[in-house]
């Protein structure tokens, strides 16, 4: 057996009789992922948004012979935002301490605005600042487009009651004014008899308007809508079964443990006063930085199988399509045993600057997670954080993860990911064994 | 290297921490079978002048050399072992990166001859048996030579004895000794030569007679 590897078996040997450490490290990189999953699905969640009624809205508000129960209607449309009714000074007071994140105004006048059917009321909407109020103004958008839709019906009806007065004739009211119409109907019964050829061209133009006006209801309705957006059912993986939480989740896992097990058995070597023992001919200060990136690695394979195993056994109980659960696990192995040996000389060159397993190991945790964070900030957005994140193994571990689960040709971007990791791995593991000289002072 | 040759030898070897020098150059020989003390007071350089010959530090300046093929043995001050691992587990682990063909044998049979408990940890034992375990380990691979920080200095009257006892089989066997002490008594017992230290540089070297008149006199 090779000196290294007899290392990597002591390792292994003194991490099967920490269960407690060897618990913590597996279990809270998944807490976090867990975490990092909950803050991702806020997107998802309801903001609280206060409702002022300063119209009084009646319980039910009739327009265009439609009667609409408001508190209905307004939960119907509302399933973005949770609506909270208030008064103004709650509302604003609520905004100032963050308790809603908007105000949402029916003024006064409202109704009887949104009845006459002339003009278009207005409802008034105040956010809060902060970086979520483009989201904010984004979900009141949605509910003010959700009421829209609702009266759309009512005010096509309430045009095609007009158009049909214009066709047949007969009483109508505008503004609150009643009139009387012919109708288009009783004009041409009225021409029929009249000879002359001034009266035919009234009968050819009344013949055109009624068939012209015949298409006014899917004319309104195209124009209220000029594109449908229709929902197909489709059967896929839900979000949390999703491609990118899948490598995610791997990468933070392992980024975790690799991090802090590198980091903290390097420093324990000096801990347990054997560097300069084993330094003395025993085994070369590279050779046990390469123990430290192999144990790194083969934990990392170890944990990232036992997830990918996890994950794929719910996708096939629940009987969920997309990806490649089991086929690509060989593949994913190489990029476990890849990423692991990276992140594991990062932890390695960690380990030695600090010199002492516990300070080794608070470092790796204080600098895991800003490792992570920043492979979770689109490049698109800030551009920089995507330059540091290329410098360090986590993203380039997830891309591998995610290509070799989910794409359907995924040798390119593997073969350039795993490019990344093996000289990423290289760099560190340099700049480790230099720093490990610092562990023999 | 001839036979005549010492079977450790430093020439000129010194030691800088940053700015602090540790050791000044400094010229030490050890022959075969011979025993030399290292005193001196805290700091004055006994340690690293130790860890220096055995290879457990690299020089700042100047060179160790030991006779080709010569094992040394080493025992630090403080245990340099493996606490999760048991006093069997270390001695096997390292004579497997010794080299030692026999591993398993020879950890058997110094857990033996050490009455090393083998069902608790190393960092569980108590000192005497954690400086019993440096000690055993010291003598993985049958070394001509022995290099010991002060092995006693944990150790209560009793447990002293037994080391030296230890000790002395192994100087009867051949064994050179070098060890670093702060008592008067091991030096005159167990030493031919001493050599003494200050702030870094050797004060004295020479035999126990001239250092007992020297301190006399001084």
């Amino acid at each position: 057996m090779t000196k290294v590897a007899l290392l990597l078996r002591k390792d292994a040997l003194i991490l099967r009789r920490s269960p407690l450490l060897l618990g913590l490290l597996v279990a809270y990189p998944l807490l976090i992922a867990l975490l990092v999953g909950l803050v991702a699905g806020y997107a998802n969640s309801k903001p609280r948004v206060a409702l002022v009624d300063e119209d009084h809205l009646p319980r039910i508000v009739s327009v265009g012979g439609h009667e609409f129960n408001v508190d209905k209607t307004i939960n119907r449309v509302s399933k973005d935002v949770k609506l909270v009714r208030l008064s103004r000074a709650e509302a604003q007071r609520e905004l100032r301490s963050g308790k809603v994140v908007a105000v949402l105004t029916v003024p006064a006048g409202f109704v009887a605005t949104l009845q006459g059917m002339v003009m278009s009321p207005n409802l008034e909407v105040q956010t809060a600042r902060g970086i979520i109020s483009s989201r904010v103004d984004e979900q009141v958008q949605a509910l003010v487009f959700g009421l829209n839709r609702q009266l759309q019906t009512a005010y096509i009806n309430t045009d095609l009651g007009y158009v049909r007065l214009i066709m047949q004739g007969g009483r109508g009211s505008f503004l609150g004014r009643e009139f009387t119409v012919l109708g288009l109907g009783r004009a041409e019964r009225l021409l029929r008899n009249t000879p002359g050829p001034q009266a035919e061209r009234l009968r050819e133009f009344i013949r055109d308007a009624r068939i012209a006006l015949a298409q006014t209801g899917n004319a309104l309705r195209a124009t209220a809508h000029p594109i449908e957006l229709k929902r197909v059912k489709a059967r896929g993986r839900s979000w949390a079964l999703s491609a990118d939480v899948q490598a995610y989740a791997l990468g933070l896992t392992i980024s975790f443990l690799a991090l802090v097990l590198a980091a903290g058995s390097l420093a324990a070597e000096r801990d347990e006063n054997v560097v300069g023992r084993l330094a003395r001919g025993l085994v070369t200060l590279g050779q046990l930085v390469w123990a430290k990136v192999l144990l790194a690695a083969v934990v990392a394979l170890a944990l990232g199988l036992g997830v990918s195993l996890v994950f794929g056994a719910i996708i096939q109980i629940g009987n969920v399509t997309g990806g490649e659960p089991w086929g690509r696990l060989p593949l994913l192995a190489v990029g476990l045993l890849l990423a692991g040996g990276a992140l594991g000389a990062v932890g390695a060159l960690l380990g030695a600057l600090a010199r002492e397993a516990r300070t080794a190991s608070l470092v790796a945790l204080l600098v895991v997670l800003p490792i992570v964070f920043l492979g979770l900030v689109p490049q698109e957005v800030v551009p920089a954080a995507g330059w540091i994140s290329d410098a360090l193994p986590f993203v380039h571990a997830v891309r591998f993860f995610s290509a070799a689960l989910f794409d359907t040709s995924p040798w390119s971007t593997v073969a350039r990911e795993a490019l990344w990791l093996c000289g990423l791995g290289a760099l560190f593991g340099v700049l480790a064994r230099i720093g490990t000289r610092r562990l023999l002072a | 290297m001839s036979a005549g040759a010492p079977l450790l030898a430093a020439r000129g070897v010194a030691k800088r921490f940053g700015r602090n020098s540790a050791l000044d150059p400094t010229d030490f020989e050890l022959q075969p079978s011979e025993a030399v003390a290292l005193v001196g007071p805290n700091g004055a350089g006994k340690s690293t002048l130790l860890a220096l010959l055995a290879g457990a530090l690299e020089p700042s300046a100047g060179t160790v050399v030991s006779r080709e093929g010569a094992n040394i043995g080493w025992s630090p001050q403080r245990a340099a072992q493996y606490g999760r691992l048991s006093p069997r587990e270390n001695l096997e682990l390292f004579a497997r990166l010794e080299g030692e063909q026999q591993a398993a044998e020879a950890a058997d049979r110094l857990v033996r001859e050490f009455e090393l408990p083998d069902a608790t940890a190393a960092g569980d034992l108590s000192v005497g048996n954690r400086q019993r375990l440096n000690l055993a380990i010291a003598l993985l691979g049958k070394p001509e030579a022995l290099l010991l920080d002060e092995p006693t200095a944990a150790l209560d009257p009793e447990q002293r004895g037994r080391l030296w006892e230890r000790l002395d089989a192994q100087r009867s066997a051949g064994v050179a000794l070098v060890f670093v002490t702060q008592q008067p008594d091991e030096v005159e017992r167990h030493a031919q030569r001493v050599v003494a230290l200050r702030d870094g540089a050797v004060t004295f070297a020479g035999p126990v007679a001239e250092y007992d008149a020297l301190s006399l006199v001084g």
